[in-house]
């Protein structure tokens, strides 16, 4: 089970965002103060995601950042903030936070990001999944539903890029550089392939969708 | 105060240190004086003894011939313990008699007395040359007599002179002096009961200074009185804003509590579930409405500014589109980004510009919008955010700009999103205007960056 920790002093806050939580499907502890927290991520990857207040009791929540990432690199840390700046954002992500979330927030938004930092972390572990979609990349293989998705090669490396992204818009830049790299491509080849895989997931829960001025974004509505 | 700041030292020393250099001359000059009344006393009596001795000049034996007159050498010795040297020579320069053997002077002309300062045997003599001739019928023999003395007595004058000018100098310095410092210290004494006024004032009051003071500092008491009368507005601003501010809080929480009070008497999951809904909606404006009153008094603290740096708008808008597409996307808004394909660099603070676009995406969200576009203008550099909703009609739009003022009553806005833009605009040098959006629908709301400070 995916484990999670919450460090967030405020009880009722802490109690609604756990409870949502585990009506998801996660384990999840929570810790009221910095100090607490701080002695708790002294141990390596005790946990695949940390939510995380800035504004605690004790050791602030930017210090617990920094102290955790001196000796892990990679447990995914969504930051939490109150004082609802952007400039904290700027710091936050400067010392290795992962993404943030400025209070007050709508619980299924904090749902939204919490599964796109997870399934970003699953990327290495070769299985991809984007609602009714699944992409094992050892194998190379589609699943939509029960049904195996048999793609053309350009089709399929397109599809896997946009599913590593998923959540995300990718812009035709990165498209031609990650899924096609060294590859010379026709003015409107990616859009032609776009238009195809679009068609390939009508009906299925997963949309592929244009996003004006920042590119294609494959989510689930 | 220390001592480079302080006015009265300034004065002070401008007008002491002339004073100064003016004494100095005088000194000299009184030095010179005396110097010069002292040559001139003694000059005499070197003319009076060299006359005397020419008188007794006679023509005995075929040669010059003198009888010294003991008062002729008498008169030069003062009681300073002079040494008195005289000299008789003929017309060929040959040494006639005399108890030294005085150097000449050149350019003689006739029976004139010619006077020099020489040096003779490690002595600084004055030496005193008459040139004569004998006034007999027989012989009209040219000679020169010479008297020399020594300085002692001159010096002694000159000196008695020289200290008697030295005191009465002294005293007038004195006297000017004291006068200086008193003359400052009444000029300045203005400036003094100024500092103490304003030192004494109760700092919470703003009221203007009213006091008699001189014209060039009544000036500056006009320029405070401003200042204060500026933060008298500011400082009723800020009540009202409070005054509003705890306003629009206390309506929303009192909704709140009586929504739960009412929804706990009644035993109707229904009812229930629609009180929860509306406590949903209800905190979370409320607790928007804080975010942003926070923003707005952070906006207009010039102190909190961070200075800005220079930023890629293309980036700015990139980033913030971003952000709130997933938000757009659950209301089924038609979020999108027109932006040049080349950066747009303009000094500013990012996050300050992020979170103006934010405010003007979420107040399309808000009110209404389907579409929205974010976009980019290189030349000028601008930032624009349109939407296709119901718009502001022209005559309100100014009045937006206000804190807590609200368009559309139907909206769940605070009223607080457009200033807050704008106060983000100002900090920038930018323009911000409100227009309708293409073909007459919607709103466009642009940031137009001035450049540098004009």
């Amino acid at each position: 089970m995916t484990r999670l920790l919450l460090v967030e002093d405020d009880t009722l806050l802490a109690e609604t965002l756990q409870d949502a939580l585990r009506l998801e499907g996660y384990a999840v502890a929570t810790l009221a103060d910095g100090d607490q927290a701080r002695e708790r991520l002294a141990e390596a990857h005790a946990f695949d995601l940390i939510l995380l207040d800035l504004n605690l009791p004790g050791t602030g929540g930017l210090d617990v950042l920094e102290t955790l990432r001196r000796h892990d690199r990679d447990t995914p840390v969504l930051i939490l903030t109150a004082r609802g700046a952007i400039e904290d954002r700027v710091r936050g992500l400067d010392l290795g936070a992962d993404d943030y979330l400025a209070k007050p927030f709508a619980l299924d938004e904090l749902e939204a990001r919490v599964r796109a930092l997870l399934r970003r972390r699953q990327k290495s572990g070769g299985q991809l999944q984007v609602g009714a979609l699944a992409f094992d990349a050892l194998a190379q293989r589609f699943t939509l539903g029960d049904e195996p998705l048999n793609l053309p090669p350009r089709e399929q490396r397109l599809l896997s890029c946009l599913m590593r992204h998923a959540g995300e818009p990718v812009d035709k830049a990165q498209l031609a550089g990650e899924a096609f790299a060294g590859e010379s491509l026709g003015d409107n080849a990616i859009e032609v392939y776009v238009h195809r895989l679009r068609r390939r997931l009508a009906d299925s829960g997963v949309e592929l969708r244009t996003v004006r001025g920042l590119g294609y974004l494959l989510a689930t509505p | 105060m220390s001592a480079t700041h302080s006015l009265y030292r300034r004065l002070a020393t401008w007008l002491l240190l002339p004073l100064l250099g003016l004494g100095t001359l005088m000194l000299v000059q009184a030095y010179l004086s005396a110097r010069d009344a002292a040559d001139r006393a003694f000059d005499r009596l070197l003319e009076a003894s060299s006359l005397a001795i020419a008188e007794q000049v006679k023509w005995q034996d075929d040669q010059l011939w003198l009888d010294l007159p003991p008062a002729a050498l008498a008169m030069l010795a003062t009681d300073a313990q002079e040494r008195v040297f005289y000299a008789l020579y003929d017309d060929r320069d040959n040494f006639i008699t005399g108890n030294a053997r005085l150097p000449g002077l050149t350019a003689s002309d006739d029976t004139a007395l010619h006077y020099g300062d020489i040096r003779w045997h490690g002595m600084a003599l004055r030496l005193g040359v008459r040139a004569s001739r004998l006034e007999g019928w027989s012989q009209r023999e040219r000679f020169e007599v010479r008297v020399a003395h020594t300085r002692e007595g001159r010096d002694r004058l000159a000196l008695s002179l020289f200290a008697g000018s030295l005191g009465r100098i002294a005293i007038m310095a004195l006297l000017a002096v004291a006068v200086v410092l008193l003359a400052v210290r009444a000029a300045l004494a203005p400036l003094t009961r100024l500092r103490r006024a304003i030192r004494g004032r109760d700092p919470r009051t703003l009221a203007p200074l009213a006091l008699e003071l001189p014209r060039e500092l009544a000036e500056l008491r006009e320029t405070l009185n401003d200042l204060l009368a500026r933060m008298r507005r500011v400082r009723a601003n800020q009540e009202r804003f409070v005054g509003d501010a705890s306003h629009q809080l206390r309506t929303p929480l009192a909704g709140l509590s009586a929504r739960a009070e009412l929804a706990l008497r009644q035993d109707d999951p229904q009812a229930w579930r629609a009180a929860l809904e509306a406590i949903q909606s209800a905190s979370a404006r409320t607790a928007r409405l804080a975010v942003q009153l926070l923003s707005l008094t952070r906006l207009n603290n010039p102190e909190a500014t961070p200075a800005p740096a220079c930023l890629d708008l293309v980036e700015t808008a990139r980033s913030a589109t971003r952000h709130a597409l997933a938000a757009c996307h659950r209301r089924g808004i038609d979020l999108g980004l027109e932006a040049p394909d080349d950066a747009v660099m303009i000094d500013g603070i990012d996050w300050q510009l992020e979170e103006a676009l934010n405010n003007l995406i979420d107040n399309a969200q808000r009110y209404g919008a389907r579409r929205i576009t974010v976009r980019v203008g290189a030349l000028p550099p601008t930032l624009e955010v349109e939407d296709d909703g119901p718009g502001i009609p022209a005559e309100q739009r100014l009045l937006m700009l206000r804190p807590f003022h609200r368009g559309a009553e139907t909206g769940d806005g605070s009223g607080l999103g457009l200033a807050i833009v704008d106060g983000i605009a100002r900090t920038h040098h930018a323009r911000l205007t409100l227009a309708e959006g293409h073909g007459g629908r919607g709103l466009r709301a642009t940031l137009l960056f001035l450049g540098d400070r004009e």
